[in-house]
């Protein structure tokens, strides 16, 4: 990594603050009885030995039986993206604002042929300082963490937001090359430090 | 042959022998029969000799008979003598062994001490080239001379000073330093160094840093620390060094090395702790210009908290004895460079650097009551003019934040409301800003939209540690926090995780401790102002406001007061003639269970009180209700006899053996045999309400020790009145409808087997069980209620490993194999029910569970069921067998045997591995609906034997090919193939994958070797694993997909390809 930091005091965002599905067990039922404590005294009846129904079966059927479809959306790639650490700071891309919710967004890649399921993922960065040398490798690791983790039908765009970076263009068209991001893959070192980036993802 | 020849032939290989020949010559001196001139003279011969061996013999021959000799048998001449003697033949071997003898005599002195220390210095040259046992010798002369004839050494001035330092330059082995180190501190701390300071830093600095490693299987047993931590003794030991030390150490954290930036910065913190203050303070900014690199571009966590422990230091030893702030003082002057440069990064609160401003600010205010009043004089106002302007409420949060870390310091120097030491001489500074913060923080708490619940929170932090710092909000200020909490605990409605609800009870949690009077004031009327009288249905708030109160009250002014407020809104409750929903009352008494949980109620004065109310009266009163005489039918409800239930087995288990006694006679009156209320288990035919009152007996049952001493009125003796007892209640279990009354049946039934039973009596239990079996016994067919029955009754035996457990579990088993489908799933289930752990029957109810059950449970049926299984795989594949086994039988022994494993230990699991795994993955193979909970159970047991043991327990076993391909299968949402995969399972499957790629493919303990070119078992499917994986990536389902993603994460990264950096 370069010896100098390019940028030693950026701006951080609370993480409590950002928005995010990953702890939701707490807050899926508004009713009164969440995770309260008398809940544990008033869920007590309901026999726990009863034998004529696990109570696997009775949890399952308000989940599966509906079949509600959960369609990957902009949220959804904004949790796998956000918790990357930044390669100069053990600092997540989220708290960085370095990757937003707003400058997600997914996209029939087809949009003339209705029924294809091809979907293009747009994720555009905002480099902290505008001469970051790194957009490049935060780039590369959005677009691992993003190969990694979505299904054949996602294709990957990452690129530098608009106005936010000096050599946007330059940077886009390397993340853009798939021959070139292909061949960075193949630098051991480079990958050391997207492994790195994505150890913190969760 | 002389002794003196015979100890000289000896003496190098058989040391005892020398010995004993050195210790009679030693009794002959002692007897007279010889004198020590002739021993000395019987030495001319040899000690003169070329070779410098035998002249080492000699000497010590000498020392041997010295040692030998008892201590106060030299007279002070022949001592002189001696010690001359061996001074002169300090370089023969021997020597030096007898001069320690000799100075360890009470008869040796001043003097002579002084000749030794100079023999010594002026043979050095000689003595260094020695090897190093010898020169250890020497230091432990020079040491042992430190602590005999220490004021004789310290006479010598420089001399001695510059004679051990010349002694040990160039000393390298590590046993030698660690005496010298010793040594080199007592010189360091008593003599005067002033002329030779940087001479004698230099000799011990030289080593450092240390990078000492011991050797394997060192005999010495010294390690790099205790070298690190003498030679830190050294550098630290005296002022003079500090112009050497400080610019040298902090030369050092420019090293790469974390260790060696370690080792300077915890020399630094020595230095600071010892040396003169105000040496310290001269080299304080110097200290405060290269630390603050370290803070502010932490490399290390722990280096930045070393770094920060230096600081805090200095502005400690620079504090000592200030009564008086000035400008003028050291610690100002050291402060202002600090203070100015965490301002300049604070004003940015939001930006990376920030963070360690506010450590660097919090350490150093935290280190004395001067130092807090500094920072605080130059940093709190600033901040708040920030505030002020600041144009977010992020930055005004994070503005809060650093706030509060100033808070924290507060309290660490002047303490919190719970304090009892002297508070120190300085005011506190913050009271100057007393108003301003109570209207900052209350607007912030109270005058911002509702949804800034971070804002509100880092808010309410702040105002909890002003409450509670020491003397300084009045007890109204902090009513009036109070009352905030009061007001967003019951009027604002909740917002995502309710984060802010929960840290308000916290507050108002901690403020009940110490302030309990404030919450009894303000808190408690506004909160039972909001309790309705009854639920009409209309509106549930009640129960938040109860959960809060219940989770405050753990103060015992709070929780007397709870309790006793609750009771009454019962007892109205109870004599209404409309009382709406059950639901209220029941919540009522949920929440004096849940805070009598919270408190050690053995020890409580009202204790009587409650028993008398709660458990004596409410039983009566339910035991009215159920005769029907009650004025509505609360008491009625089987969730509410429930929640009464439990509070009674607390109140119970808390009381004193009489009134235990008391309890064992009425469990199954309740109380209420004067009233004309029947026993349950005596009644001819008992209503619905009636039998459920044995909801209320099986928990009193429950609670009573098993030693308890009882009459026979209320447990027979008689082996036909017990017998007579349990055929009574098995009936009543079978043939009981009411869900609730039968599982308080079944329990109160294995209580009685389990608990009360006496062990000479557990053959009329068996004799019940077997009279429960069908006549049948091939092919048994039994009703779920039955079966429910059986299996309690045989949990109660199993679990105290009554005599005949073994066959009760062999004919629990034989159940499954019956034609009756219903039979055999039934039972089948069953088997998860005989381990389990049960709230009613546990050990905390004083049941009677042996350690070794499980073990017993799990060896006896593993086998059976394992064989059960082959055989039906046998006669399933071979159509030729005369009757064909039915399709039930094999999913009903998977479940039993899922069912078993959920209750069993994994560390009994893990050996019956290989016998196990093949079960667990047929079970994999099943694909109906109805398997799913045994695929479930079996992933769950799974996911434990992979966490606790990693990938190599199933590759022994042969089976990762097999057992992935089942997983994925099972990850795998595919409706149209007929395999039902709920969405659960899925994940479960998904997690096992996690977990065989996450565990460490082999024990981390095990030698590196072992390791090296060894390939991942796991390798051989990564391919196939990572192409199933990416097609489950999208799935429908949002949790399956995200346990997709961390599963293929794991296989990318935990599995290697090849090892190939090993191979070069």
């Amino acid at each position: 990594m370069d010896p100098a930091m390019q940028n030693s005091n950026p701006t951080i965002l609370n993480v409590a603050d950002l928005p995010t599905r990953l702890h939701p067990a707490s807050s899926r039922k508004s009713g009164t009885y969440r995770d309260g404590i008398l809940a544990l005294t008033l869920s007590s009846l309901a026999d726990p030995t009863d034998l004529a129904l696990s109570p696997y079966e009775s949890e399952e059927s308000d989940g599966d039986a509906g079949l509600m479809e959960e369609p990957i959306d902009e949220q959804e790639i904004y949790d796998l993206v956000s918790t990357i650490s930044d390669p100069e700071h053990p600092i997540s891309l989220g708290a960085l604002a370095v990757v937003s919710l707003p400058d997600i967004c997914i996209r029939p890649t087809l949009p003339e042929v209705p029924s294809s399921l091809l979907r293009t993922v747009t994720v555009l960065i905002t480099p902290t300082i505008t001469h970051c040398s790194l957009a490049t490798v935060i780039g590369l690791g959005v677009r691992v963490r993003l190969e990694q983790s979505l299904p054949p039908r996602f294709r990957m765009d990452v690129r530098i937001k608009e106005g936010t970076h000096s050599t946007a263009d330059e940077v886009n068209k390397q993340l853009a090359d798939k021959e070139r991001v292909a061949a960075a893959l193949e630098n051991g070192t480079l990958m050391g430090v997207i492994a790195k980036m994505l150890e913190t993802c969760q | 042959m002389s002794a003196l020849q015979t100890f000289l032939l000896v003496v190098d290989h058989d040391k005892q022998e020398a010995k004993q020949i050195a210790e009679r010559i030693a009794q002959d001196v002692e007897s007279k029969k010889t004198t020590l001139i002739e021993v000395v003279q019987s030495l001319s011969e040899y000690i003169n000799d070329e070779d410098s061996i035998l002249r080492g013999k000699a000497v010590s021959y000498l020392t041997a008979v010295i040692k030998a000799l008892p201590p106060k048998f030299l007279s002070r001449q022949q001592i002189q003598v001696l010690t001359t003697f061996f001074c002169d033949r300090i370089e023969d071997g021997g020597a030096v062994a007898g001069l320690e003898t000799l100075q360890k005599l009470d008869r040796f002195n001043k003097p002579l001490a002084e000749e030794v220390a100079l023999a010594v210095f002026d043979r050095l040259q000689e003595l260094q080239s020695r090897s190093q046992s010898q020169r250890f010798q020497v230091y432990q002369l020079l040491n042992e001379m430190m602590i005999n004839h220490r004021a004789a050494l310290h006479d010598m001035g420089d001399e001695s000073l510059v004679g051990i330092v010349n002694l040990m330059t160039g000393e390298k082995d590590p046993r030698n330093l660690m005496l010298v180190f010793s040594i080199l501190k007592v010189v360091m701390v008593e003599w005067d160094i002033s002329n030779h300071a940087e001479a004698l830093f230099d000799s011990v600095y030289n080593y450092f840093p240390i990078t000492f490693r011991p050797p394997p299987n060192d005999p010495y047993g010294i390690t790099a620390q205790d070298l690190k931590d003498r030679l830190q003794d050294c550098i630290s030991a005296n002022s003079l060094f500090a112009p050497h030390a400080f610019p040298s150490l902090l030369d050092k954290l420019d090293s790469t090395s974390p260790n060696v930036k370690k080792d300077a910065l915890n020399a630094l913190i020595a230095c600071v702790k010892l040396y003169d203050p105000n040496t310290v303070s001269k080299y304080s900014i110097t200290i405060w210009e290269t630390l603050k690199f370290e803070i502010l571009n932490a490399q290390e966590e722990f280096l930045s908290e070393l770094s920060l422990q230096v600081l805090s230091s200095i502005a400690q030893r620079l504090s000592e004895g200030i009564t008086e702030i000035s400008d003028q003082l050291p610690l100002a002057v050291y402060l202002q460079p600090i203070t100015k440069e965490c301002n300049e990064q604070i004003r940015e609160p939001q930006q990376k650097q920030a963070k360690p401003a506010q450590q660097i600010l919090s350490s150093v205010s935290a280190a004395s009551a001067a130092s807090f009043t500094i920072i605080i004089q130059t940093v709190v106002a600033p901040l708040l003019t920030i505030y002020q302007e600041a144009d977010g409420i992020a930055k005004q949060r994070a503005l809060l934040d650093t706030l509060g870390v100033l808070f924290d310091s507060a309290i660490r120097v002047f303490g919190d409301w719970a304090s009892r030491d002297a508070e120190p001489t300085l005011g506190n500074p913050l009271l100057e800003f007393k108003d301003q913060f109570s209207d900052i923080f209350g607007q912030a708490l109270m005058g911002v939209i509702k949804e800034e619940v971070s804002f509100r929170t880092s808010a309410l932090k702040g105002f909890l540690r002003l409450s509670t710092l020491r003397n300084y909000f009045q007890d109204n200020e902090i009513g009036l926090f109070v009352q905030y909490l009061d007001e967003i605990l019951l009027k604002e409605e909740s917002v995502g995780r309710d984060d802010l609800k929960r840290e308000a009870i916290a507050a108002l949690t901690e403020i009940s401790k110490y302030k309990s009077r404030l919450i009894l004031d303000i808190t408690f009327p506004a909160f039972v102002a909001t309790l309705p009288d009854s639920d009409d249905g209309s509106d549930s708030g009640y129960i938040s406001t109860l959960e809060s109160l219940a989770q405050i009250s753990v103060e015992k002014d709070v929780f007397e007061t709870l309790v006793r407020r609750l009771l009454s809104k019962l007892s109205i409750l109870l004599q209404k003639e409309e009382p709406g929903s059950v639901a209220y009352p029941r919540a009522i008494l949920s929440t004096i269970l849940y805070v009598m949980n919270q408190r050690k109620l053995d020890q409580d004065p009202n204790l009587e009180l409650y028993y008398d109310k709660i458990v004596v009266g409410l039983c009566r009163s339910a035991a009215a209700a159920a005769s029907g005489k009650a004025t509505n039918t609360i008491l009625n409800d089987a969730t509410v006899l429930d929640i009464l239930g439990r509070l009674c087995n607390v109140i119970v288990k808390s009381l004193p053996k009489s009134k235990q006694e008391e309890v064992a006679r009425n469990t199954l009156s309740l109380f209420a045999s004067e009233d004309g209320f029947q026993e349950v288990t005596s009644a001819s035919s008992p209503s619905d309400n009636h039998r459920r009152t044995m909801i209320l007996s099986t928990y009193l049952a429950a609670s009573l020790p098993r030693d308890l001493k009882t009459e026979p009125s209320c447990i027979p003796d008689s082996p036909t009145l017990i017998s007579n007892v349990l055929t009574h209640i098995t009936t009543l279990c079978i043939s009981e409808t009411e869900p609730a009354t039968q599982l308080a049946l079944l329990r109160y039934l294995a209580l009685w087997v389990n608990k009360i039973l006496e062990k000479e009596h557990l053959d009329i239990a068996t004799a019940i069980f077997d009279g429960l079996l069908p006549p049948d016994v091939q092919d048994p067919k039994l009703s779920p209620s039955q079966i429910k029955t059986i299996f309690w009754l045989s949990k109660g035996l199993v679990l105290r490993l009554a005599p005949k457990t073994s066959q009760i579990l062999t004919t629990l088993l034989n159940l499954l194999s019956s034609t009756d489908e219903e039979t055999s799933t039934t039972a089948a289930r069953g088997f998860a029910l005989l381990l389990r752990d049960d709230e009613v029957l546990s050990t905390a109810n004083f049941a009677n569970i042996r350690l070794l059950s499980k073990q017993r449970v799990f060896s006896t049926l593993i086998p059976l069921i394992s064989s059960r299984i082959r055989e039906v795989n046998i006669t399933g594949t071979s159509s030729s067998t005369t009757t064909p086994t039915p399709s039930h039988i094999k999913p009903s022994h998977l479940t039993a045997l899922s069912g078993i494993l959920s209750t069993i230990p994994p560390t009994l699991v893990t050996p019956e591995l290989p016998t196990l795994l093949p079960l667990l993955l047929q079970s994999l193979d099943l694909q109906t609906a109805s398997s799913q909970p045994i695929r479930a159970a079996t992933l769950e047991t799974l996911a434990v034997i992979i966490r606790d043991n990693g990938v190599p327990v199933i590759e022994a076993c042969g089976h990762v090919q097999s057992l992935v391909t089942r997983l994925l299968k099972t990850a795998e949402h595919a409706p149209a193939s007929g395999a039902v995969n709920g969405s659960r399972l899925r994940a479960d499957a998904l997690k096992c994958l996690f977990l065989l790629a996450q565990t460490p493919a082999s024990s981390s303990d095990a030698p590196a070797i072992a390791k090296a070119g060894r390939l991942s078992p796991l390798l051989p499917v990564k391919n196939q694993v990572l192409r199933a994986l990416r097609f489950v990536l999208d799935d429908p389902k949002r949790d399956v997909r995200k346990a997709a993603v961390d599963a293929r994460g794991a296989w990318l990264r935990g599995v290697d390809d090849a090892p190939d950096d090993q191979d070069e």
